[in-house]
C-alpha cells in the first residue's frame, strides 16, 4: 500500500493529534493533517485530497459519529476508510458506529501494534 | 343530620360522665372525661399550632440550606470550573512536553544506531580484507588499513557519550513531567469533595420538600458520546479491552 496516503486526524485534544500523528509518522505516513472537531473536518474532507479519516467521537461542536454519518451521505467520501478511535466503550456505541459505516474502531487508551495492525487491516481490505 | 345533632352525638356521651363525676365528687373521672373533651378539641386547635412550628422550623432549615446552595452556585461552582480547567491546562503542557522530549531522543537514538551499523560494516571489512602478506610490509599494510576504522571510533565515541547524555537528561525530564498526576490529582480531589457537599445539600433539601424529584441523568444522549469509562460510574455493558472490540465487531461482520 502507498505510504504517499494522506491522513486527517479528528480530536479535540491536541495532544492526542500529535500522539497519532507520531504513531503515522513512525509507520512511515508522513503526510498527515489535523482537525479539532467535525464541523472543522467535514469542510476540510469535501476540498478532497484526503485518503483516510480518523476520528474520535466524543467532541464538542460536531461529534465523531455524525462526522462519519455526513461522510457516508457524501457521494464523493462515501467509501473512504473511516477508523474511529475513541474512549467510548459501550457496546451499543460500538454497535451504532458499526452501523454508521466506521471501518475500523479502537478503544482508548491504545497501543502503536493495535493502530498499525487496524490500519493495515483496513487499508488491506480496500485494496 | 345537622351539625349540631354531630356535636351533640360526639360530646353528649363525655358530658354526661364530666357531670356524673362532678355530682359524685369522683376528682379522677372528672379530669378525664376533661382530658378527653381537649384532645377532641385538638384537630382545630393544637394539632393546626404543632403544623404551624413545623412549617416555620422547615421553613428555617430551608433558609439556611439554601442559603449554602447560592454561597455554592454563585462562589463554589465557577471556582471548580476554573480548578477543572487548570487541570485540563497542566495535562496538556505535561503531554506537550513529554512528546517534545520523544521527539527530540527518537533521532539522538537514530544516530547512534546508523553510526554503529556503520561501524560494523567497516570492521567486517577490515577482518574480511584480503591478506596483507607476511613481514614487516604485511604488518604496515596491515596497520594502514586498520587506520580509517580506528579513526571512525574515535569519531564515533565521543558522539555516543554526548548523545546518550542527552537521551538520558530528556528521560530525566519525561519523568518529571509526570508530576503532573499528583497535582492534578489534588485539584479533582476537591472538586469531588464539593460535589459531594452539593449533594449532600440538595439530598436535605429535598427532603425538607418532600417532593419525589423525577430522576434524570445528564449526558445520556449517545450520539454525543459518554467519554472514557470511568470504574464505578459507567452503566451498561462495555467493553474493556480492544479484543472485546474486535469480537463484538467480527460478530457484525466485520
Amino acid at each position: 500500500m502507498s505510504k504517499d496516503l494522506k491522513f486527517l486526524v479528528v480530536d479535540d485534544f491536541s495532544t492526542m493529534r500529535r500522539i497519532i500523528k507520531n504513531l503515522l509518522h513512525d509507520l512511515g505516513y508522513p503526510n498527515v493533517a489535523e482537525a479539532d472537531d467535525g464541523k472543522t473536518a467535514l469542510p476540510m474532507l469535501q476540498a478532497g485530497g484526503f485518503d483516510f479519516l480518523i476520528t474520535d467521537w466524543n467532541m464538542p461542536g460536531m461529534p465523531g459519529l455524525e462526522l462519519i454519518k455526513a461522510v457516508r451521505a457524501d457521494a464523493k467520501l462515501a467509501k473512504m476508510p473511516v477508523l474511529m478511535l475513541t474512549a467510548e466503550a459501550k457496546r451499543e456505541q460500538i454497535i451504532e458506529a458499526a452501523q454508521a459505516g466506521v471501518n475500523g474502531y479502537v478503544i482508548k487508551p491504545f497501543t502503536a501494534e493495535t493502530l498499525k495492525e487496524k490500519l493495515d487491516k483496513i487499508l488491506g481490505a480496500g485494496k | 343530620m345537622s351539625n349540631f345533632q354531630v356535636l351533640k352525638l360526639e360530646y353528649g356521651a363525655c358530658v354526661d360522665s364530666l357531670s356524673e363525676a362532678l355530682r359524685g365528687g369522683d376528682e379522677t373521672a372528672f379530669f378525664t372525661a376533661v382530658d378527653h373533651i381537649v384532645r377532641m378539641r385538638e384537630p382545630a386547635t393544637l394539632t393546626e399550632i404543632r403544623k404551624l412550628t413545623g412549617d416555620l422550623q422547615k421553613a428555617l432549615q430551608r433558609f439556611s440550606i439554601e442559603s449554602r446552595l447560592a454561597d455554592i452556585a454563585e462562589n463554589e461552582i465557577p471556582d471548580a470550573r476554573t480548578r477543572l480547567t487548570h487541570v485540563i491546562r497542566m495535562t496538556d503542557e505535561a503531554a506537550h512536553r513529554t512528546l517534545d522530549l520523544v521527539e527530540k531522543s527518537g533521532p539522538l537514538a537514530e544516530r547512534t544506531a546508523r553510526e554503529a551499523a556503520a561501524l560494523i560494516d567497516s570492521l567486517k571489512s577490515y577482518r574480511d580484507r584480503p591478506m596483507a602478506g607476511g613481514g614487516f610490509e604485511g604488518a604496515v599494510r596491515s596497520i594502514d588499513a586498520f587506520l580509517p576504522v580506528a579513526r571512525a571510533v574515535e569519531a564515533f565515541l565521543p558522539i555516543v557519550r554526548t548523545d546518550s547524555e542527552q537521551i538520558r537528561r530528556n528521560l530525566a525530564d519525561v519523568l518529571l513531567a509526570q508530576g503532573y498526576q499528583d497535582l492534578t490529582g489534588q485539584i479533582i480531589r476537591s472538586v469531588i469533595k464539593l460535589v459531594e457537599e452539593l449533594e449532600e445539600t440538595l439530598a436535605s433539601l429535598t427532603r425538607l420538600s418532600g417532593d419525589v424529584v423525577e430522576h434524570t441523568t445528564l449526558g445520556e444522549s449517545p450520539d454525543k458520546g459518554h467519554g472514557p469509562v470511568v470504574p464505578g460510574v459507567t452503566r451498561g455493558e462495555v467493553a474493556s479491552a480492544q479484543t472485546d472490540v474486535d469480537e463484538l465487531l467480527s460478530g457484525l461482520g466485520m
